[in-house]
């Protein structure tokens, strides 16, 4: 129960300034992309106001849409189901194992500063073919595995997954570091009664620390689900959305279609779907968990 | 009493955890390796990258070290590339921002959390929703409110917008550890008479420094690489940001990437070396309950 | 705990007073561009203006490598200009080109144009000029002659309703540069037709080199090339033109035929691998270290491949693009009429901003000539290019200009952006996947309807 009874200025004064600039800088935009997105518009021009019809090209006759949803969800459900919980493992691992964790730590955190220009270079190179000196090609032929080797970045099929690895490899150090500040939280005298209780090692993973994870567990579910969606950078630096829209992704997609074909009107659409959709899946996965917490508690 | 019971049962565990815990151990140890080359390569990569020539960054063996060192690509980033003035303005900017957010954070995230409010709740939901919201965006939208406002080119055109992205988060993490401090402080401090500000600054704000810490680096982070935003906003040459000078180097029909690399490794360096100065701050902020949610 | 609140108290202090000093750099700066417009109507002026009112130009442009000799050049001439001018201060804001055209379009949709920017010819500049962003340039090229420096019928690209509203900053061809030494290597010679460009290229395929190098990450590379095939296929120019007129569709013969032989060209194995991730400088630089044997691009790249490792000891040459099928005139070019400067039709200082660039244009082909950058610049130059140092392969490249008979803009400088990023994606997409023509003709077809 909270202490403090204020006036209404006081609170007034404590919050406003934090809200309004919030609002105005963030909202407001977002408004003003929501109210664009029913307009035709090359964004420096006339506009005509056309109401929904954006959103129904949009969903029915845009051959680039459908598929980028379904790319960006790809990039998603990698992030969620693949990077966090290795993330997770990890950190176990780090928080048993090492005694002082905090150089690891901060060394897996690493790629999580760099700039995406460093990133996507590096990688390019590495992704490169093998007679320019592309890492990964050169090391299947070193290892006679000729037939594996790929156009890692051009080949539509690979295209994705290889940019998909990048982004899952650069922020899996900053999952790593919530995961293991989640489970330094959790109590030593816990682990030192289950130990009493002959569970040790793993066993008390399984059923102290899984559960007792599970809100942290969360955060980084939900924030790799929003970084993902609004992933750019990466993207745009490696392929452009290329080749011929192979890796397009929804933000790129949005801002092909506002900067590059002068579709001001129709990327605000997909902006706006974009924050709708983020905003659903937030709700679901909030859900869900609710549901997995009540289960464990 | 409990004692002797362990004592005799303990000595075959302990025997048996030994044994297995060196094999186990060196397996996790090598993991850990690996994942540790993964995740510095890049910074070496870079390193060896700016002392290259243009010819032999594209030639790319790619483990070959560059044949004379180019240190000369660090004199014409520098020069060339007018680091000092970037940095400069790009450690104005960020810092003022990072000031921004914690104090504004920090004042709504207390009324959030520790006033009686009916509202409350409603406000951080408001502040979560803003963490869905991408950048680029808002930035037409922006573009035309700033002009209309008169700040455009100016370094406000770029703080204000920064700190009202960081607060969703930054209240996020506050609110989330000042949920955890007992409310015994409150209320002895109401029966010694203080006022609520005074309660905020003396005796709330100094215990949520781990916190704050962490949202300083979220921050700095975020910022300090940040670029669309740098160079629709800026056009005078002495205030743009230091991504900027990074892409200035990238001209019409060329491409002089070994002094880019020499800029992305000066301008990695502050935010590494902050990083790993504050790098216990951080962990020590979040393991203090920021990450509570 | 006391001592570190008034830490904080006084670190917040000190940043707020920085913080006001930044408000109030910056506001001084829009300060003084915010002089009275009175200023600017005087039209007797010859450009000195005649108070001591400081006066700041804002010059956006695309030069921002200072290695660069157009930025060298850039500098000069701003810095004689300040010199000569002390009340006048020119403020650079250089970025890359596709950085500039992005902000340059964040800019328009508030009406803050920079009192001089850069523009893409024709179809690029339309949607900024049906804003009414620009200020006609009619009366200015005018001044101290500078209408006639430039060739014959250049301007008319930048020419919207009667009114010239930029000035271009060049005027290139598209040419096949070729190492000679690869050739040689390969018991290659010169192909003549399109036929003998495809057996070369198996013939250097097959002795391990690549045969060209392409920028396809930049997907108007490859619509480049393609469009030099299909002004072959077409029997010569205007093929854009007459589908925007409702004479011809995409579906039209000649183009299903420009698409064949574009697709083999590619399945003969021409470019390198992974193509689709090499942006413009990477794929222009695998032709400059000596890795591939051709590549197709603007004469502008004529600077850079002289001073690389293979245009060393004259090894590289240039030819003309062959004949497709026995159709098309090699003397008729893919046409690149340069980015061009036009100004702010709400610039605070028009007039100055006029004179400026008046001044800007008719020292821009002295400066370049002298940094050796004049191969393909939209203006006349005087001088002897033999004697100032430049190169054979600079010296072939010019005579190439010579004998231009005429020829297309690219597809992005003809059709409207819509249309055009659907025929970059579909070219692109070649690179990748062998389509049938008469889809990729469909799809330009419905992509051109939809954009109308």
């Amino acid at each position: 129960m909270n202490v403090l009874k204020v006036s209404g200025w006081v609170i007034a004064a404590f919050v406003l300034p934090c809200l309004l600039l919030y609002v105005c800088l963030v909202f407001i935009p977002i408004l003003v992309s929501i109210y664009s997105g029913m307009l035709d518009w090359n964004g420096i021009g006339a506009s005509k106001f056309i109401g929904f019809a954006n959103y129904t090209k949009m969903f029915t006759n845009d051959s680039v849409f459908w598929p980028a949803l379904g790319r960006t969800f790809l990039l998603a459900g990698f992030s969620m189901l693949v990077q966090v919980p290795i993330a997770l493992f990890v950190a176990i691992l780090i928080s048993r194992y090492v005694r002082r964790p905090n150089f690891l730590v901060s060394s897996y955190f690493l790629p999580v500063i760099l700039s995406v220009v460093v990133i996507g270079q590096l990688w390019k190179t590495i992704y490169n073919p093998a007679s320019m000196g592309g890492m990964i090609n050169q090391i299947l032929i070193g290892l006679g595995l000729d037939s594996l080797t790929h156009s890692w970045l051009t080949e539509p099929k690979v295209a994705i997954f290889a940019v998909i690895l990048v982004s899952l490899w650069q922020y899996l150090g900053y999952h790593i570091l919530i995961q293991f500040t989640g489970i330094q939280n959790i109590p030593a005298d816990i682990y030192e009664a289950a130990k009493i209780d002959g569970a040790d090692g793993f066993k008390a993973d399984r059923y102290i620390t899984l559960p007792m994870i599970v809100p942290i567990f969360k955060i980084s579910v939900v924030l790799a689900f929003i970084g993902s969606l609004q992933s750019f950078d990466l993207i745009m630096v490696m392929t452009g959305g290329g080749p011929a829209h192979a890796t397009d992704v929804i933000s790129s997609h949005m801002y092909n279609m506002s900067f590059l074909s002068m579709k001001y009107g129709y990327g605000s659409a997909i902006a706006t779907f974009l924050v709708f959709v983020c905003l659903l899946a937030t709700v679901i996965i909030n859900f869900l968990f609710n549901r997995l917490d009540k289960r464990y508690s | 009493m409990s004692q002797s019971v362990i004592t005799p049962a303990a000595k075959p565990v302990i025997a048996k955890r030994l044994r297995g815990y060196s094999i186990k151990k060196t397996i996790v140890f090598i993991l850990f390796g690996i994942l540790l080359v993964t995740q510095l390569y890049p910074l070496l990569w870079l390193l060896i990258y700016s002392l290259k020539t243009n010819e032999e960054i594209l030639s790319g063996s790619f483990f070959a070290f560059p044949a004379i060192w180019q240190w000369e690509n660090y004199t014409n980033a520098v020069a060339g590339g007018k680091y000092w003035s970037y940095l400069s303005n790009s450690l104005l900017v960020t810092s003022i921002t990072m000031v921004g957010v914690i104090f504004l954070s920090s004042l709504a995230a207390f009324a959030i959390t520790r006033f009686r409010w009916k509202y409350g709740q409603a406000v951080m939901l408001v502040f979560l929703l803003g963490m869905m919201i991408p950048m680029q965006g808002t930035l037409l939208p922006l573009m035309v409110i700033f002009k209309n406002v008169g700040i455009l080119n100016t370094h406000l055109s770029l703080i204000l917008p920064y700190i009202a992205f960081q607060t969703p988060i930054a209240v996020f993490i506050l609110s989330g550890f000042m949920k955890t401090i007992p409310h015994e402080i409150e209320e002895s401090a109401i029966m010694d008479g203080a006022g609520v500000f005074r309660i905020f600054r003396s005796m709330i704000l100094p215990v949520s420094i781990p916190p704050i810490m962490t949202v300083c680096i979220l921050t700095f982070i975020n910022i300090w690489n940040e670029y669309i935003l740098a160079a629709t906003f800026i056009s005078s040459e002495k205030l743009k940001t230091l991504p900027f000078g990074v892409y200035s180097f990238v001209s019409q029909y060329s491409v002089n990437y070994g002094a880019i690399g020499a800029f992305l490794v000066l301008g990695a360096l502050p935010v590494i070396v902050i990083y790993f100065l504050l790098a216990e701050k951080i962990t020590k902020g979040m393991v203090a309950g920021a990450v509570k949610g | 705990m006391t001592r570190r609140s008034r830490m904080l108290g006084a670190v917040m202090a000190g940043v707020l007073a920085l913080s006001l000093a930044a408000c109030g750099s910056g506001s001084s700066n829009s300060g003084d561009t915010t002089t009275k417009p009175a200023d600017t109507t005087t039209t007797t002026d010859n450009g000195n203006s005649n108070s001591n009112e400081k006066i700041t130009i804002t010059f956006q442009n695309i030069y921002p490598d200072t290695t660069d000799p157009k930025n060298k050049m850039l500098h000069k001439i701003v810095d004689q200009y300040q010199k000569d001018h002390p009340n006048i201060t020119i403020e650079l804001d250089s970025l890359n080109t596709d950085q500039q055209k992005l902000k340059l379009k964040t800019q328009a949709a508030s009406k803050e144009v920079p009192d001089i920017t850069i523009v893409n010819p024709a179809a690029q500049m339309q949607p900024f000029i049906d804003a009414d962003l620009f200020a006609p340039l009619n009366e200015m090229i005018e001044q101290n002659g500078l209408k006639d420096t430039f060739q014959q019928g250049i301007l008319d690209y930048y020419t919207f309703n009667g009114n010239v509203y930029a000035l271009p900053d060049g005027n290139n061809i598209g040419v096949v540069y070729y190492n000679k030494s690869l050739f040689e290597k390969a018991g290659v010679k010169v192909p003549t037709t399109f036929e003998e460009m495809v057996d070369a290229v198996k013939q250097l395929k097959a002795k391990g080199v690549t045969p060209m190098a392409i920028g396809e990450k930049d997907s108007w590379t490859g619509s480049f090339l393609f469009m030099n095939v299909l002004l072959r296929t077409n029997g010569g120019p205007g093929f854009l033109k007459e589908v925007v007129d409702g004479k011809k569709t995409f579906e039209d013969p000649a183009f299903k035929e420009a698409v064949d032989a574009f697709e083999s060209l590619i399945q003969a194995g021409a470019f390198q691998d992974g193509v689709t991730s090499f942006d413009y400088n990477a794929g222009e630089n695998l032709f400059k270290t000596g890795k591939a044997a051709m590549y197709y691009m603007g004469s502008w790249a004529t600077g850079g491949i002289e001073t690389s490792e293979a245009g060393k000891d004259n090894n590289v040459g240039v030819f003309k693009f062959p004949t497709v099928n026995g159709k098309g005139n090699p003397d008729e070019f893919m046409l690149a009429p340069g980015s061009a400067f036009a100004v702010s039709k709400d610039s605070k200082h028009l007039k100055e901003t006029l004179d400026f660039l008046n001044y800007f244009m008719l020292n821009y082909p002295k400066e370049t000539f002298a940094a050796k950058g004049a191969v393909g610049i939209a203006q006349t130059v005087d001088g002897d290019f033999k004697a100032a140092g430049y190169s054979d392969m600079a010296m072939d490249v010019l005579k190439l200009f010579k004998e231009v008979k005429g020829g297309d803009l690219a597809f992005d400088n003809t059709m409207n952006p819509g249309t055009a990023q659907a025929h970059l994606s579909s070219i692109q997409n070649l690179f990748v996947a062998k389509k049938d023509a008469s889809e990729v003709a469909k799809e330009h077809q419905t992509a051109y309807e939809e954009n109308k």
